[in-house]
């Protein structure tokens, strides 16, 4: 007897999108989509009278868009970047510079900082491109020291004070809205991206970068695209959260900014973005509702971890993905 | 002595290996012909318990189900269940395919990692048994195992796996990529393995013409199934075999 796993009829009939005929099939392709979109939107509603957790919603976003920004360069373009506080605290920073220093409204501070800040973080990340191996990981995980040193040093942009006194948003839904929505456009976005003819050569340049270079590719320029790209989603996040606490200091640089992320792609199931998305979701709220054990925690945040690597190493998306799809029956062989 | 009976290996809904059974006795050599997909690299690992490994890892990575059927008994002991470098322990030395010798590592390293189960004595003995039977690898003792050529790497690989003083040398395509020359100095290398020492060998290849001579006993694979088996000279005037892997 063998247990045999078979794709669901519905699933490879609406593979093809031609083939879809009917309100279930459409349902069957959009259901999860939806579910996933829908619930986000919802969630300011329903916490409506938790103020403190609404907060949480805001600062889940912001960790799903860097573990979403990890997924991608960990399992598209193979490059492991343990500084997701690298981007964060270079998009804080330069958001509370645009903002405070240099008097810009709070719609153009956050996304100029995002895009200077992925210039930023490209630029100082070029020297370690071309090489494969663990170099970039150390890099990027030694920058965000470096950077939190040299302000603390000579007392720049604040100091250990920080640069206080940035404008918050408007109104608070437009603080909830901006990141959810912003999130569900660069989880999408994303997905979309790595199915593109870029995404393809980047995933290439992952499994063998000899056979990318042999293809007449620069494998280094692609690898820049990738570094640009994953670096505009964090310093999007450094930005926001800047804005949202209304501070920029050197605990943007903190390091739960580049291990949470990790932990949500190992939770979610790495590869699958969504994936990245939801092990935040699940992760963040955790670790609130932690708080209360004290020091704790974090005790009880390593044993729900390290259960996870044994027992479910696969993630949660790519188990849910498989039951969704599949079903499973008995066969006599 | 050796005895694989009926294995059967699914990936996932695909079946690689179909109710395949060989029989292995003590110093022959057995060969096992088919073209790509036949399903010879599969027999291999199932007859190493690799493929063990391989269903373990797929399952933490949530990726494809592997399935494996069937037994397999060695010197009377049932091997079925029994870990990869257990089997190793017992005798049962699998040289991989596209040889995985350790590219950062000396060719005396390479064999030394190959002689972790046996005594030192035992080793040293076997380190100059391979050095007498690949006499060219002793030039390049201290050379890296990944600046080697790709037959000076073959032979490199078939005396890792003696360095472990096998019982049976399973050897899956050892005549990949290599020149006429060097096929023929492997070749008479793994013929004369079994006459000094007795070892019984499996091994695997796509193109019988050079393999045939020294083989006692052949399996053909075809699409997972074993189609055809023989003895050499049953072999040689079947007419089907001729035209499929002779090019006759």
């Amino acid at each position: 007897m063998r247990k045999e796993r078979i794709d669901r009829g519905l699933k490879v009939r609406t593979e093809g999108i031609y083939a879809i005929n009917s309100a279930r099939e459409i349902l069957y392709l959009m259901g999860p989509r939806l579910l996933l979109i829908a619930g986000l939107l919802a969630l300011p509603f329903v916490f409506e009278f938790a103020p403190y957790w609404k907060r949480v919603i805001n600062i889940m976003c912001a960790y799903a868009l860097l573990a979403i920004a990890f997924d991608f360069l960990a399992n598209y373009v193979g490059l492991v970047c343990l500084g997701g506080a690298f981007f964060t605290g270079i998009g804080g920073y330069f958001a509370a510079i645009y903002n405070v220093n240099l008097g810009l409204p709070i719609y153009l501070s956050i996304p100029l900082a995002t895009v200077s800040g992925a210039l930023l973080c490209t630029f100082f990340l070029l020297p370690c491109l071309p090489l494969r191996g663990v170099y970039f990981a150390i890099v990027t995980l030694m920058y965000p020291l470096l950077f939190t040193r040299i302000i603390e040093a000579l007392d720049i942009f604040g100091g250990t004070n920080g640069i206080t006194g940035l404008d918050s948003f408007p109104n608070p839904y437009l603080e909830h809205y901006a990141i959810i929505i912003i999130a569900l456009v660069f989880l999408f976005g994303m997905r979309r991206f790595v199915n593109q003819d870029v995404g393809l050569v980047l995933r290439g340049v992952k499994d063998n970068d000899q056979s990318v270079k042999a293809s007449g590719i620069n494998v280094t320029r692609m690898r820049i695209i990738a570094v640009f790209v994953a670096s505009f989603i964090g310093c999007f996040a450094g930005a926001y959260i800047a804005h949202l606490y209304m501070w920029a200091g050197i605990s943007l640089f903190a390091l739960d900014f580049s291990i949470i992320p990790i932990a949500s792609v190992v939770i979610g199931g790495g590869g699958t973005l969504v994936g990245a998305a939801i092990g935040a979701f699940i992760l963040v709220p955790l670790s609130e509702i932690l708080r209360a054990f004290g020091t704790f925690r974090i005790v009880i945040y390593c044993i729900v971890l390290t259960g996870f690597i044994v027992f479910k190493s696969e993630g949660i998306m790519i188990y849910l993905q498989r039951k969704y799809h599949q079903f499973e029956r008995w066969v006599k062989v | 002595m050796f005895e694989a009976f009926e294995l059967m290996v699914f990936y996932e809904n695909m079946i690689a290996l179909n109710n395949v059974s060989i029989t292995c006795d003590e110093g022959k050599i057995i060969g096992i012909f088919g073209s790509n997909s036949a399903g010879k690299s599969t027999l291999m690992y199932a007859v190493s318990g690799i493929i063990l490994d391989i269903k373990r890892k797929e399952e933490m990575r949530g990726g494809e189900r592997i399935s494996v059927f069937g037994r397999v008994f060695f010197d009377g002991r049932d091997m079925t269940a029994v870990k990869p470098h257990n089997r190793a322990k017992a005798g049962i030395v699998l040289c991989p395919e596209r040889r995985r010798i350790f590219p950062e590592s000396s060719v005396l390293e390479n064999l030394k990692i190959g002689s972790y189960l046996t005594s030192s004595r035992e080793a040293k003995q076997n380190l100059e048994y391979v050095l007498d039977l690949f006499p060219r690898l002793k030039d390049h003792l201290k050379r890296q195992g990944g600046f080697l050529s790709g037959g000076e790497q073959q032979m490199l690989a078939i005396g890792r796996a003696l360095m472990a003083s096998p019982k049976v040398l399973l050897l899956d395509e050892p005549l990949l990529g290599l020149s006429p020359a060097y096929q023929e100095i492997v070749i008479n290398g793994t013929k004369a393995i079994r006459d000094s020492k007795g070892i019984s060998i499996i091994v695997t290849e796509q193109y019988a013409r050079p393999v045939m001579p020294i083989i006692d006993y052949g399996y053909i694979l075809e699409n997972g199934s074993s189609v055809l088996m023989g003895t050499k000279e049953e072999l040689l005037d079947n007419p089907d075999v001729k035209s499929a892997y002779f090019g006759v």
